[in-house]
């Protein structure tokens, strides 16, 4: 993802009073404008209720009384009001279901009476390639509604940069689209072809937007149908082209069969137990997979990754392999692998931490690690390494001994602050819990190690009532752990 | 996510204003002879040698002191000019070389007719040149010893004749804190021009190569720009006290290789082959914090440094020493809490100086340890660093890199040197596995051996759909573990079957190579990339 640093989720820090509108523009009538109070989580005081702030973000109404809109809109959200074109009144709406992987939410309003007058929005196709689409929302720049023109640009798979780690595809548009469109909807023809979503800053690139296009959306609608939203499914293994005449051979391949190489397999995944490494994967679903990863898919030819893209929690898929020279077939049952979580960026949930004696632990992940200017090398490795690695294995969590809150019964463990721990009480840390349970045991010292210090950190148990209460005294820490 | 800097000195030292910036406003001092500051001086350009410390002097002329620089009269100074041509080998692509450079410096003239420098100054020579500041005259010279850990070198004049007219210097080893010195370049016209200095800070410190910690004077002393960057000698009364090895204009403060370093490494040289310095190869902390003193049940009021870890091999190894051991003692000397002993000269210093620079390789001592509750007396012999031993070398000089082409596939041994390659912030640019490997080798199993990595792949028939490899940690070839560039062509040279299969520690996992194919590449890849070989196994044992 090359491009990451400079996407610019298009949030929504323009926040006014109620807006009243008479506006004949088309979709009016299915037009939200949200209003959301949220709470962002303080990862450098994890005990801290965490700062309190204010957005607006644009929704549509889709069939049964719900609210489509983005998940960066009410992420973290606190209070959700609605507002419907032509009614001043405010209604408070909750979250039903929010899908950070594609950046996607839906709510519903407590009182059903507000769907009363408005119109749910249909979804289309995807649109074509120089095709005009018209954007709706409440950007900055004033209160009401407000409708941009654009072409489609582009299609193609891009990250999404409110989970940091998803791609999927997305379509570009060369309307504006700016802080406040974020979660409206992109019309053609009077049908929904997409939710606009993300665009650069001003000063990277002009007149490019990102929507997420209906195949996204339809999706999601379909993944929460059975009440709950599961995400999207991985392959949970890496694959690579099999270019090379050699290395084809050598694995008992011709030039008619295709087939891609699997490089690792992860834990927790579809594939583990299934795949492994050395395995030539030759077909998905009956579709031929070709040696450069590509697969026809409704005439096209797409990465193989999209078949998944389709798949909900517990769907099979079929595979045909090559392993040690002899086909097989394997099913996969789909799932989302675990270790996959800790680089995405977290969203409503309070941050997880154990405090002693002033020292901080706190599980590595990417929440922790953004709030942090500098990144000692082997926290980073062991963050951007974690899956590729298969570091998860013995470390399912990172814990980190975060910061430590001076006090005298802690003077000279300052200097071993954003160390990885390895263990406490000479018990393996392996997870918050671990570290919880670890400072349970009898003892007269606590003794905490950490990966690559030759020298334990030790507490004196005599000293630590009295400084607990101190440390909970000067530094608000209300609660010493939430696990 | 920035780098975790190691070296914040060297960090405070750069600067880039070129040398010649300064000329017009300095005209009678500066360089007549304008050459170059060596852009790539070796090992930390940019850093840590006095190169990149002499280039910038950000303000035209330091304050007014009480005492200016002074051109010194009477009898010719012990110094010699040393010029060196320079040239790198390219890690990235080691059959290549980096661009030369010319370093210039001031050589000290020892009594027995050798010269002294940094080793910085002659890293990777070419040419090694002495000039006299007097007449001029040029012969060629031999490097004799160099230590690139203790930053120093012993050059040979190529006859005693040569130096005839310059004095030998003697070494004194006695200065103290507080001490005034003086530091001593030349004017392009060849006189000695001194500027006084003050020693302000005497302690173990980091050296710019590896992170070995030896002896430092500091000095408070404002340098001048001039020609010979490196290795510009420190006297007092006639007497070397040290060599400048950084100079930090914005503080105006050098930092001294010190006589008693001097000393050690000339007592070493005077053996063949030279062994370098003796190390006991533990690290330790203090153990001021009273909690783990209870926790090791160390009495109050007693010294000892905490041992955070023992090098497998090492001299402290053999001896017994263990992680978690409390140094009592050492030869006698007594530790304290910070892991210093009280020395005659320096007052409170790091055990470090003691056993690195006081005692002599092969001399047995013996190690008072606090453990479990008493105390154990232990007898160690010390002896220097056992390089060989290194998964990843902190820095090679003198020496082309070692590498195996296969196919057009690049193998390369991991090394500090090679993440260099990635240029000023290699810390944080080159890639974090390979730096993680290199920096957290002492954690990896002993018997790891090197890690061997694909450093690139150049393009040719045999192996088209690998154009996108690189840095993938090799650990198998033809079911061969690999821990070495020896054991990659040892490998290759008994294949089973057409093919070379080579297993990688991460994605793809498995690369395959024609053997009959690449036999048939190599000629057209050595022409097409203009490698001489495909191989160099220079340091493979």
């Amino acid at each position: 993802m090359p491009h990451r640093a400079l996407y610019l989720p298009v949030a929504m820090f323009i926040l006014c009073t109620a807006s009243l509108s008479q506006g004949a523009v088309a979709p009016a009538a299915s037009m939200v404008r949200i209003e959301v109070t949220s709470q962002q989580p303080d990862y450098t005081s994890p005990w801290s209720p965490g700062s309190i702030g204010a957005g607006v973000g644009a929704g549509f109404v889709i069939s049964g009384n719900r609210i489509m809109t983005n998940a960066h809109v009410v992420s973290n959200g606190t209070f959700i009001s609605v507002l419907k074109e032509g009614d001043p009144n405010p209604w408070e709406a909750r979250v039903l279901h929010v899908a950070h992987d594609c950046d996607l939410a839906i709510l519903e309003v407590y009182d059903a009476s507000f769907f009363e007058g408005t119109k749910p929005l249909e979804f289309g196709g995807v649109p074509a390639l120089e095709s005009e689409v018209s954007v709706y929302g409440y950007p900055i720049g004033g209160d009401r509604l407000s409708v941009t023109r654009g072409i489609v640009s582009r299609i193609d798979f891009q990250p999404y940069s409110h989970s940091a780690v998803d791609s999927h595809l997305a379509i570009q548009i060369d309307a504006a689209i700016n802080p406040g469109n974020s979660g409206g909807p992109v019309m053609q023809d009077g049908k929904v072809v997409g939710v606009a979503f993300q665009g650069f800053r001003g000063d990277v690139a002009q007149n490019v937007g990102y929507m997420i296009p209906t195949p996204v959306a339809k999706r999601f609608l379909k993944d929460v149908e059975d009440g709950s939203y599961d995400r999207y499914m991985d392959l949970a293994a890496t694959y690579f082209p099999l270019l090379n005449p050699a290395q084809r051979s050598a694995l008992g391949l011709t030039d008619e069969n295709g087939g891609v190489l699997v490089g690792s397999v992860f834990d927790g995944g579809a594939s583990q137990g299934k795949l492994q490494p050395g395995d030539v994967i030759l077909s998905v679903d009956g579709t031929k997979v070709f040696a450069d990863g590509k697969i026809d898919m409704d005439g096209e030819r797409v990465e193989m990754a999209e078949i998944f893209e389709g798949k909900f929690k517990g769907d099979k898929t079929e595979l045909e392999i090559l392993r040690d020279g002899k086909p097989e077939k394997v099913t996969l049952e789909m799932t989302r692998p675990w270790p996959f979580e800790m680089q995405a960026k977290g969203y409503d949930k309070r941050p997880r931490y154990v405090v002693v004696g002033g020292l901080v632990f706190q599980p590595l992940d990417r929440n922790f690690l953004e709030t942090r200017k500098e990144v000692r090398p082997r926290m980073r490795y062991f963050f951007d390494n974690y899956v590729s690695d298969h570091i998860y294995r013995g470390h399912p969590e990172v814990i980190v001994l975060s910061d430590v809150l001076r006090d005298p019964v802690n003077t000279y463990a300052r200097p071993f602050a954003d160390n990885i721990v390895s263990k406490i009480n000479g018990k393996e840390v392996r997870t918050l819990q671990d570290v919880a349970a670890a400072f349970a045991e009898e003892g007269q010292f606590h003794v905490v190690e950490l990966l690559g210090e030759g020298r334990p950190i030790v507490l004196d148990r005599a000293a630590l009532p009295e400084a607990e209460e101190r440390i909970r005294q000067r530094y608000g820490v209300t609660n010493p752990q939430n696990l | 996510m920035t780098a975790f800097l190691r070296l914040v000195l060297a960090i405070a030292l750069c600067g880039l204003t070129p040398a010649h910036a300064m000329e017009s406003m300095r005209g009678i001092l500066d360089a007549v002879r304008a050459t170059p500051t060596p852009a790539a001086a070796p090992p930390e350009a940019t850093a840590t040698n006095v190169a990149a410390a002499a280039t910038p002097v950000a303000t035209p002329t330091p304050e007014p002191t009480v005492e200016p620089p002074r051109p010194s009269k009477g009898q010719q100074p012990p110094v010699v000019r040393v010029n060196v041509a320079a040239q790198a080998p390219n890690f990235m692509q080691p059959w290549r070389k980096n661009p030369r450079t010319i370093r210039q410096g001031l050589g000290v003239v020892l009594m027995d007719g050798r010269i002294l420098v940094t080793a910085e100054l002659v890293a990777d020579h070419i040419d090694v040149e002495l000039e006299k500041p007097d007449t001029a005259l040029k012969a060629a010279a031999q490097v004799e010893v160099v230590d690139y850990d203790a930053n120093l070198a012993l050059l040979a004049a190529p006859s005693a004749d040569f130096l005839q007219s310059i004095p030998g210097a003697r070494l004194d080893e006695s200065v103290s804190v507080g001490d005034r010195v003086e530091v001593m370049q030349l004017e392009p016209n060849g006189r000695p021009v001194t500027t006084p200095a003050t020693v302000t800070t005497i302690e173990v410190g980091p050296y710019p190569v590896d992170e070995n910690a030896f002896l430092v004077f500091k000095l408070s002393v404002p340098l001048q720009t001039r020609e010979n960057s490196f290795t510009i000698p420190a006297l007092k009364d006639g007497r070397l006290v040290g060599l400048v090895m950084r100079y930090s204009p914005a503080t105006q403060t050098a930092d001294l290789v010190p006589a008693p370093v001097i000393a050690q490494f000339l007592r070493a040289a005077a053996k063949q082959p030279y062994a370098g310095f003796p190390r006991a190869g533990l690290t330790f902390s203090d153990t001021r914090d009273p909690q783990l003193r209870r926790f090791a049940s160390l009495p109050e009021g007693t010294g000892g440094a905490y041992v955070t870890k023992v090098l497998p091999g090492s001299p402290a190894d053999a001896a017994g020493v263990k992680a978690g051991d409390v140094l009592l003692s050492v030869d006698g000397r007594a530790i304290d809490q910070d892991g210093n002993y009280e020395d005659e000269r320096f007052g409170k210093i790091s055990l470090a100086h003691y056993v690195s620079t006081a005692l002599q390789a092969g001399q047995k001592i013996p190690i008072v340890v606090w453990r479990d509750g008493a105390e154990v007396t232990l007898e160690g012999t010390l002896a220097p660093r056992d390089r060989s031993r290194m998964i990843s070398q902190p820095y090679i000089f003198d020496r082309d890199p070692d590498y195996v082409v296969v196919g057009g596939v690049v193998f390369s041994e991991l090394s500090r040197q090679f993440l260099r390659e990635f240029g000023r912030g290699w810390q944080e640019d080159a890639p974090l596995k390979l730096l993680y490997l290199d920096r957290f080798q002492s954690e990896l199993p002993p018997d790891r051996g090197r890690i061997v990595f694909i450093s690139g792949v150049l393009s040719s028939p045999n192996n088209i759909g690998y154009e996108g490899l690189g840095f993938e940690v090799v650990e198998e070839i033809n079911g061969k573990p690999i821990r070495s560039l020896a054991d990659v062509a040892a490998a290759v040279d008994n294949p089973e079957g057409p093919y070379h299969r080579i297993r990688l520690a991460e994605d793809p996992g498995l690369l395959v190579l024609d053997v009959d194919g690449s036999k048939a590449d190599e000629e057209r890849i050595k022409q097409q990339y203009g490698l001489e070989s495909l191989r160099h196994l220079e340091s493979q044992d």
